[in-house]
């Protein structure tokens, strides 16, 4: 199989940060058999990295991988996976991945690189200078202290102003496990910032100027990716608009298409007014507005634009353009980000946060934007928000820091919805300031650790949204009953998994997701309504198995899992159907190489898989069921008591759960005891070596004491 | 090099245009856009020899129009103009320009457009530049040339020697070299369907009847015209001097 002649840049480029050397490996012969992207960074992790090793240790490494998709027309790539050992997973650091979109990707791979692995640690603040075939490690010591956005500038100065510039703000140099590193402006990965810190690495920058080769016929690949484009809906792949048109037979208000006809980019010179039909492929980019969608219609005056990934016609990082912020604030008037980091500033804010549309929320936002993706602050897709709401409001925060301290906070404005309280709070985490600032900066693993909370206070607490290993939920059973949930047990962050999601929320009405669900998985059971669900079965497990597969398939392909996959369409002439072997065909021309879903749906489970292995190894736990796949009281009880399976509620039911991890254990032949993946399971995704290994270990069914 | 240079071929193109009266009363040709049109379609360069210096190209019939303000900086111009005509995916290639204008516009870092500033990107396009076109005056070998249905200017790879004198003589640095074919290339025009424009998904981007746009945009760099002896004492073969703007014989 490994005769790829496209997609793949070719090769990995390895830093050691210790030694200064710098080596490259063939991509093909080395990693083919994990794609790419988390692919790569799992087997670095799984090959390279001792079990026990520490986030910020020398010995951690990390790993920068796309895939053979990035920098390519399909539309939606442009992701690139930075996959590590992840300092906020608590009670130990295990592997995660953060995600970022932007420029990198394409230009990592137009440099002629699948993936950067770095490893050691330098003596002093270096900076990575990719230009093609030159690599040079670079002082950085002039850019040390410096925020994202200068570090950028100066760094483009040097490189050229094309280049894209993956850097680290002050919490990423602080050793912040809150920190992320992020490139194009606003397209960040969360959690891996501070390991870059821990290695003295401010920053990888990336100019690259070669091809992508597709290996296959151009005309083949045109009307491919045109077809792609037919079955865009908008953000997260929503298929109808969130207003009634004769233009679609349906509409639905909580979809992310919010560009109707006579909305305004605002803020462009001259304003730009959305007309036509919302259908035409020349419009997509007029389907999503982030900031309207999040903040209200009122941000459409202040849009500029949108922004986005290389290649994507979606653009789901809006950019706003709001003067009093720069008036009142004394920050830039432009702002731009989407979904978590849009609303990283209103999140703080009790009164605010609950999906408050007015202009001091866009203020909140505006301001919360410039200060994190600046000074590299991470939000753990709002649990840090949510955690200083909680700590502040219950009195913890009073009873933990001094007085000296806890009076300096300026909380009448907190309290009474200020903005301004930012200028005080994000850099006084960012910068590790205090008490407060020293623990918030480690995320929730922070407050157990330092603050002996438990972690009980948090799990049964619903308004936290917490739910494991010191992170949030991310799309659980509040999107999708069972398989929400059984998806929310798999990852040692937040499970950064929206191909569940971006079905049951895709807007078409229930009956036709259904139909959809029952030629996908099987039966129309495989998908409930949201908040009117029923027991578990096969189906829903089923689903989950895909969800998870296709987001690691995506995340190895450069693909972005917040827009795939692409089961459903807005296509009514087609049923509203999309085509769920879309990833297989880009794959097969680009690469060369013939596969199909069912093929590349196994390479995904093998690195999903793998995840799995390198979580069990770490951890040294035979039973991951009990002591990893756990779900937060919360998601058992309702604020009003309903009943789990009555309409209007997403509390779920224990043996019901219990049920659906037993089910989904099973389709992935995993032992349903301890939900350890069984030999078998390894050797049919072959991961032979890996199987053994860890029956050395005795973490295969069966084999303890 | 002294060339024989025919009068009535001029005067053919002059009648062809409608200005046959006014030069046989005045004796010489206003070198309008529509004589020179004439020119390239009575086939005068090729009458002229097949060794005759290319200097007189017709006007372009289309052209490409960029709405900065509608831009997304998605590149998937860039993309579609070089996977849809090259098979492989290359922005560099692209003969539609984003990417050096995606972060900081065209003025570089600390420039004040781009994603980075006030969020505007501002296309690069080719303006198929009307008589004297610099990127084919430039050419040592008349390697660009007119494509009769589109009337675009184009790289012929088979003449195009790879001197890069083009790419330096375009004031808009539209021209791009291929270090895989050692040769240059530009935009096309697609034959007359340009796949950036059908590729745009803000529809920033239109392909409109021509007209000259040359003077309507600052240049991007100062350009470098190295044009052969040849090619300047063509020149002198029609633009009387003293005399801008004439034709005569």
């Amino acid at each position: 199989m490994a005769s790829a002649t496209g997609g793949f840049a070719g090769k990995v480029l390895r830093v050691d940060l210790s030694t200064g050397a710098v080596s490259t490996e063939s991509t093909v012969e080395r990693y083919l058999d994990v794609l790419g992207g988390t692919g790569i960074g799992y087997r670095v992790l799984w090959d390279e990295v001792p079990a026990g090793t520490g986030a910020f240790d020398p010995a951690n490494k990390i790993v920068f991988a796309t895939g053979v998709l990035a920098g390519t027309g399909v539309p939606c790539n442009g992701r690139t996976a930075v996959t590590t050992i992840f300092p906020t997973c608590w009670p130990k650091p295990l592997v995660g991945s953060g995600h970022m979109g932007g420029q990198f990707a394409a230009k990592l791979k137009y440099a002629g690189y699948d993936a950067l692995i770095v490893e050691g640690k330098a003596d002093r603040p270096v900076w990575i200078s990719i230009r093609n075939s030159q690599v040079q490690i670079r002082d950085a010591r002039g850019l040390w202290g410096e925020g994202i956005r200068r570090a950028t500038l100066e760094i483009s100065r040097e490189m050229g102003g094309e280049c894209a510039v993956a850097a680290i703000g002050q919490a990423g140099e602080k050793l912040a496990p809150m920190a992320i590193v992020a490139n194009s402006v606003s397209h960040s990965a969360g959690g891996v910032g501070g390991v870059m810190g821990s290695k003295n690495l401010k920053a990888v920058a990336v100019q690259g100027d070669g091809a992508v080769r597709l290996a296959g016929d151009k005309g083949e690949w045109e009307r491919l990716v045109k077809f792609h484009l037919s079955i865009l809906g908008g953000n997260n792949q929503h298929v109808v608009p969130s207003f009634p048109t004769p233009q679609s037979e349906y509409y639905n208000p909580g979809s992310r298409w919010v560009g109707e006809p006579g909305r305004r980019w605002g803020a462009a010179e001259p304003p730009v007014e959305i007309t036509g039909n919302i259908r035409d492929l020349n419009r997509i980019a007029y389907r999503t507005n982030s900031a309207a969608f999040y903040l209200g219609a009122n941000a459409w005056q202040y849009t500029v634009r949108g922004n986005g990934c290389t290649g994507c016609p979606i653009r789901c990082h809006t950019i706003v353009k709001v003067p009093s912020v720069a008036a009142k604030y004394g920050v830039g008037e432009m702002g731009q980000n989407t979904c978590a980091g849009l609303l990283f500033g209103r999140g703080f804010f009790r009164k605010l946060a609950a999906g408050d549309k007015s202009h001091t929320s866009l203020e909140a936002c505006m301001l919360g934007m410039h200060l994190a993706d600046d000074l590299g602050l991470w939000c753990n897709y709002g649990q840090l928000q949510r955690d200083l709401i909680k700590l502040y409001y219950d009195g913890t925060l009073k009873a933990k820091l001094g007085a000296k301290e806890y009076d300096s906070i300026p909380w009448d404005k907190y309290e009474s919805g200020d903005p301004a309280f930012l200028l005080d709070m994000i850099p006084r985490i960012a910068n590790r300031q205090g008490e407060l600032g020293a623990v918030l900066s480690q995320g929730t693993a922070g407050l157990f650790t330092a603050w002996s909370i438990t972690e009980r206070d948090w799990s049964q607490d619903k308004e936290t949204a917490y739910w494991k290993m010191g992170h949030p939920k991310h799309h659980a059973n509040e999107d999708d009953g069972q398989c929400g949930v059984i998806i929310n047990t798999q990852y040692n962050r937040d499970a950064q998994c929206h191909s569940h999601v971006n079905f049951v929320r895709n807007g078409l009405p229930l009956a036709v997701q259904k139909r959809l669900a029952a030629e996908t998985w099987g039966s129309p059971e495989a998908v409930d309504a949201v908040g009117d669900y029923t027991p578990a079965n096969v189906y829903k497990a089923r689903r989950a198995k895909w969800a998870l597969i296709r987001k690691e398939l995506h995340d190895s392909l450069g693909l972005c899992n917040w827009m795939g996959p692409w089961v459903a369409s807005p296509l009514k002439e087609r049923d509203y159907g999309g085509d769920d072997s879309l990833e297989s065909k880009f794959f097969s021309l680009a690469t060369g190489l013939k596969t199909n879903r069912e093929e590349l749906d196994r390479m995904g489970e093998r690195i999903f898989v793998l995840h799995r292995a390198l979580t069990q190894r770490d951890m040294g736990e035979p039973d991951l069921r009990s002591r990893h796949d756990t779900v937060p009281d919360w998601v058992f009880k309702d604020a009003n008591g309903a009943a789990p399976f009555s309409k209007g509620t997403t509390r779920m039911d224990r043996e019901d759960i219990a049920k659906a991890m037993d089910l989904f254990y099973e389709v992935m032949d995993w032992d349903r005891a301890t939900g350890a993946p069984t030999m078998e399971a390894y050797a049919r995704l072959g991961l032979q070596d890996v199987g053994r290994r860890m029956q050395a270990l005795k973490l295969t069914p069966g084999t303890r004491g | 090099m002294d060339r024989d240079f025919d009068i009535t071929r001029i005067r053919e193109a002059a009648r062809a245009a409608g200005m046959g009266e006014a030069l046989s009363r005045r004796g010489f040709l206003l070198l309008s856009a529509s004589t020179a049109a004439a020119v390239t379609a009575l086939g005068l360069c090729e009458a002229l020899g097949a060794d005759a210096p290319l200097v007189i190209l017709d006007n372009a019939k289309g052209m490409i129009l960029a709405d900065p303000t509608r831009c997304v900086g998605c590149q998937r111009c860039e993309l579609a103009c070089v996977e849809y005509n090259e098979g492989r995916s290359q922005p560099s290639l692209a003969r539609i320009k984003i990417s050096r204008s995606l972060n900081f516009g065209p003025g570089g870092p600390g420039g004040a457009q781009g994603a980075w500033g006030n969020g505007l990107v501002v296309q690069g396009v080719c303006r198929q530049c009307p008589h004297p076109v610099p990127c084919a005056t430039a050419c040592p070998n008349d390697a660009i040339r007119l494509d009769p249905a589109t009337g675009a200017r184009v790289v012929d790879g088979q003449a195009c020697v790879g001197c890069k004198l083009c790419q330096r003589s375009c004031p808009w640095n539209m021209l791009v070299f291929d270090e895989e074919t050692q040769k240059t290339t530009k935009c096309f025009l697609c034959g007359g369907s340009p796949k950036c424009v059908e590729a745009c998904p803000a529809d920033a981007l239109r392909y409109v009847p021509w007209r000259d746009t040359t003077r309507e945009a600052p240049a991007r760099a100062a350009s470098l015209s190295l044009i052969t002896p040849e090619k300047t004492a063509s020149c002198l073969e029609c633009h009387v001097p003293g005399r801008p703007g004439t034709v005569t014989k």
